[in-house]
């Protein structure tokens, strides 16, 4: 054992909580970038010792909007960095230039139909996909709001347009332990960057309920989780935000309830 | 479990949409525990799991299973951006955790009722103490240390000795 080395096991375990401070952090920070196999096997030890203690707790289901809202974003992102489609692209172009400069004018055609074929085939599975992916998420709104009906317990309350968009109008299915289904009409897509968001508000500062768009219709629904402790409710209100989301509303009030 | 994991970063890091619905299945559950119990409020424990998830999709590539395992990966990045959220929260003059001249004021996790705590649970109350702090407080060592008026050598030595016993307490089931 390495008696001198034994202060950085110490800093090791603090680091690994994210306790060390001052000029110690820095001192093993640059420790560790001096390059150190004991000292950084021991910070990794320690994290998948963290990461046990994340399993030893018992598992918490989030609410399902968030797999949802991740679904959607994801999908976007992932239709445009397919490295597939670039090497189709690149590959395609190599073709058609090889026969362009063999004269094979038929063959030319033929590999241009193929890649029509290939590029409407890739459109439509795209378009199927995204059109799956709306109805099951429509699908699973309207089935959570039939859920909440049947409950005496459930409120409807009214939302009403405020200063930008007076049209817009709003329904909220709210219970309180089971959550709520929101309703949205005649409200315009919000603007690029920005998200409608939800608040419940009860006694203190209103508290964020989701993100959520609307259509070219200006139609939109959104499921929220209830008020942690079942905490009632006094009112709903809908601000424009950024896309993200924000923990205390900053922009303008597009909807409340009366 | 790991080899999963780590296959399902891979396939993120290609773009590989299924890959990630199975990866958010497989640790959603198991990081939003970690999340609520630090930010202590449901409604912003799920816009910070978002992040989580968001992030680990457009970092997937960075992702090098020779330093730790994917839940390890995942856990860290999580506790972090909870602590971002609560840290943004205390700017706002929502104080979470209290200063040290305030005995009763605790950090995020510490001493509710009803929380699960796991394998903290089979730590003494001194160890459990200061790791709940640092690691769901986001306290450094010099803030536990004027917290409990206690020198800083025995706070190090208390995390040390936390983090071994839960090794100890992880290996044995």
């Amino acid at each position: 054992m390495n008696r001198g080395h034994e202060p950085f096991d110490t800093l090791a375990a603090v680091y690994a909580v994210g306790a060390l401070d001052g000029v110690e952090r820095r001192e093993f920070e640059a420790h560790l970038s001096g390059g150190c196999p004991r000292c950084a096997a021991t910070l990794s030890e320690h994290r998948e010792t963290l990461a046990a203690l994340a399993r030893s707790v018992p598992p918490l289901a989030p609410p399902p909007e968030v797999e949802v809202a991740l679904a959607r974003r994801v999908g976007a992102t992932a239709r445009g960095r397919r490295p597939w489609l670039s090497w189709f692209v690149a590959t395609a172009a190599a073709v058609v230039g090889t026969a362009w400069f063999t004269g094979a004018f038929v063959a030319a055609r033929y590999e241009a139909w193929l890649g029509l074929m290939a590029r409407e085939s890739a459109a439509l599975r795209v378009r199927l996909e995204r059109d799956a992916a709306a109805l099951n998420e429509q699908l699973a709104q309207y089935r959570g709001a039939a859920d909440l009906l049947r409950d005496p317990v459930t409120q409807v309350v009214a939302l009403r347009g405020l200063g930008p968009s007076p049209e817009a109008t709003g329904r909220v299915i709210w219970h309180p332990t089971a959550g709520g289904q929101l309703f949205v009409a005649n409200l315009p897509p919000a603007p690029p960057g920005k998200a409608y968001e939800l608040w419940t508000i009860a006694d203190a500062a209103p508290r964020p309920a989701g993100v959520f768009g609307v259509d070219a219709a200006g139609l939109g629904n959104h499921r929220f989780a209830p008020v942690e402790g079942g905490k009632p409710v006094k009112g709903f209100a809908i601000t424009l935000e950024p896309e993200d989301g924000v923990p205390a509303p900053t922009g303008p009030m597009v909807l409340a309830s009366k | 479990m790991t080899t999963t994991g780590a296959d399902l970063i891979r396939r993120m890091a290609t773009g590989d949409q299924v890959a990630f619905t199975r990866f958010y299945d497989l640790y959603a559950s198991l990081v939003f525990p970690l999340i609520v119990h630090i930010v202590r409020e449901r409604a912003e424990a799920t816009h910070v799991l978002r992040e989580v998830f968001w992030e680990a999709w457009r970092r997937a590539s960075k992702y090098d299973a020779a330093r730790g395992s994917p839940e390890a990966w995942l856990v860290a990045r999580a506790r972090s951006r909870a602590l971002e959220r609560i840290r943004a929260r205390r700017k706002r003059g929502e104080t979470l955790v209290g200063s040290a001249d305030d005995p009763s004021a605790t950090a995020p996790g510490a001493e509710e009722p009803g929380v699960q705590h796991g394998a903290l649970d089979r730590l003494p109350e001194t160890q459990r103490e200061v790791l709940e702090l640092a690691y769901y407080g986001g306290l450094t060592q010099t803030e536990i240390s004027e917290r409990f008026k206690q020198p800083l050598g025995t706070v190090r030595t208390r995390i040390r000795l936390a983090l071994a016993r839960l090794r100890e307490v992880a290996q044995a089931t």
